[in-house]
């Protein structure tokens, strides 16, 4: 918490407009059993805190936290929170929760089953989490309603900092849209975190990148004129063929 | 995909980085002074005392020397003390044999010809020493197990192993040696033949009976999750090699966890107490 207050008031003096933490960057990644202590629901102490943070700072603020059900006493979710000057925009639960390998958040997390994009001052915004990358039609989607700026959170070990960087600029590029990949640093019960957040342009282009390993702080601007250039260049949106989605719904039902 | 060596290269400048990185934030997080390590002369201990100085600087650093009269060889003692000039570490020596022979008129049942268990007994004692050490002088130890010997669980249970960070656990022990290489040492001890030391003249691959740089790609894949069949094919060995191989890294999954316990209530220590090891 404190470290995101110190943050964001840094930012805001380099006149940031929009700051991004990464996944589960209120309580770091590994918690384990932990979690049932660290949840909280949505509006509560702490996005309530970061709240009055964007207020005083005039900042919209996105971080990921774990976040307890309302309706439940242990339901947990796996969620990017988005506030601004104004209070709550919106929030994003992880839709892809990754069980395999070091992973194991099946065990904690009730996956969300909603895509999010905002409209806001700082632009139409969507937002997803860390392993959704690897299933581009939540992107896609994210897109389709209408964002600019897509911000994926993470929490990627080293050893596939490689994968990453590839399916960064793919979502940028194939969306046609901005993409703001922030991802965790150091380490945590021996998974090293490779930072290494990046801005990428709607035609791949890397606009910025945050050092590899270590806390870092980048800042970026963002052009949204520079979508319309990009969309007419690779139309990809235009090309869509919806029917073909009708075809991918059945051969993944019956893999 | 294909088992050749080239499947074990390294990227060694990032790795050297990274577990540079996990030892010393591992250290600032416990709050400890520094750290102690066991210095047998061999590669991994020479290679993990090479990190651990270049990570939190070699006066935080201890390398125990922890030889006994049977096993002696000057050679180690003397490749041991050339890394820790080298990489600026202190050291001191404790030869065990005295409590070794303690040990051995202790215990009623001892028996002289048995060599593997009367050679657990030093490895134990050496990290009886090395935890002494670490408790007064507020140190982590820091393990030198390699992936090749934990996998085939080619140490002592309790013994070697003991650690509370072991960095090199994720490398096998080719990749040990080429990291060795890129840190400078020189090729006599980059090449020199593992021995646990547990009795004396033995030699790690003619007790395993396979070369590492066999064994190593044998369990690359495995790790890998390819068939044993896919595995000899590539590397034009006997499928019963690589079954054999298969079998040990699976029978000795005990050497590697805490000890078994059977579940009577609500969350069970070592099952379903799933902690982090850092608090919040």
């Amino acid at each position: 918490m404190q470290k995101i207050e110190a943050f964001t008031i840094k930012a805001k003096e380099q006149a940031a407009d929009l700051v991004i933490f990464p996944e589960l960057s209120l309580t770091g990644y590994v918690l384990r059993d932990q979690i049932y202590e660290l949840a909280e629901i949505i509006p509560g102490p702490s996005t309530k805190r970061i709240e009055d943070l964007a207020k005083k700072t005039g900042t919209h603020i996105i971080f990921g936290m774990p976040e307890l059900s309302e309706k439940t006493e242990a339901t947990i979710f796996n969620t990017a929170v988005f506030l601004g000057p104004t209070g709550f925009v919106g929030k994003f639960r992880k839709m892809y929760l990754p069980t395999h390998s070091v992973f194991e958040e099946k065990r904690y997390f009730r996956p969300g089953y909603q895509t999010a994009a905002f409209s806001t001052p700082v632009g139409k915004i969507g937002l997803f989490i860390c392993y959704d990358i690897f299933f581009p039609e939540v992107c896609r989607i994210t897109r389709l309603k209408g964002a600019e700026l897509i911000v994926c959170i993470s929490a990627s070990p080293a050893v596939r900092r490689r994968y990453f960087e590839i399916l960064t600029v793919a979502r940028a590029l194939e969306n046609t849209a901005f993409l703001a990949y922030v991802n965790l640093a150091g380490v945590e019960d021996g998974l090293q975190f490779w930072g290494g957040s990046r801005v990428v342009s709607p035609t791949g282009d890397l606009l910025t990148q945050a050092k590899y390993d270590e806390e870092d702080l980048v800042i970026c601007e963002v052009d949204y004129s520079d979508i319309r250039p990009a969309e007419t260049f690779i139309p990809t949106l235009r090309d869509l063929r919806p029917e073909l989605f009708d075809e991918l719904k059945k051969h993944s039902e019956t893999l | 995909m294909k088992l050749t060596p080239t499947a074990l290269e390294l990227d060694l400048p990032e790795v050297e980085k990274r577990i540079s990185r996990f030892i010393k934030e591992y250290v600032e997080n416990a709050g400890a002074e520094g750290i102690v390590l066991g210095m047998s002369g061999g590669i991994d201990s020479n290679t993990v005392a090479a990190l651990s100085s270049l990570s939190i600087g070699g006066n935080r650093v201890i390398g125990l020397m922890l030889p006994e009269k049977e096993t002696y060889n000057s050679k180690d003692v003397n490749d041991a003390k050339f890394v820790a000039e080298k990489f600026r570490l202190k050291t001191q020596i404790c030869e065990i044999t005295p409590v070794l022979r303690s040990f051995y008129k202790t215990i009623p049942i001892f028996d002289q010809a048995d060599k593997l268990c009367k050679g657990n007994i030093k490895a134990r004692t050496r990290m009886i020493i090395l935890y002494y050490y670490a408790n007064k002088l507020n140190k982590i130890v820091c393990g030198s197990s390699d992936k090749s010997e934990t996998m085939m669980g080619y140490f002592t249970k309790w013994g070697d192993v003991a650690a509370d960070i072991s960095p090199l656990m994720d490398l096998y022990k080719t990749q040990v040696r080429k990291l060795a290489a890129h840190l400078g040492f020189p090729d006599e001890l980059v090449s020199k033949p593992s021995t646990p030391a547990l009795w004396p003249n033995q030699l790690a691959e003619t007790e395993l009976g396979i070369k590492y740089e066999t064994l190593d790609l044998i369990l690359y894949g495995l790790e890998r999750f390819m068939t044993t069949e896919e595995i000899a094919q590539q590397l034009s060995v006997q499928k019963a090699l690589v079954e054999k191989v298969k079998s040990r890294w699976l029978s000795v999954e005990h050497k590697r966890r805490l000890p078994l316990t059977l579940k009577i209530e609500y969350r069970t220590v070592g099952t379903d107490f799933r902690l982090p090891r850092h608090t919040y």
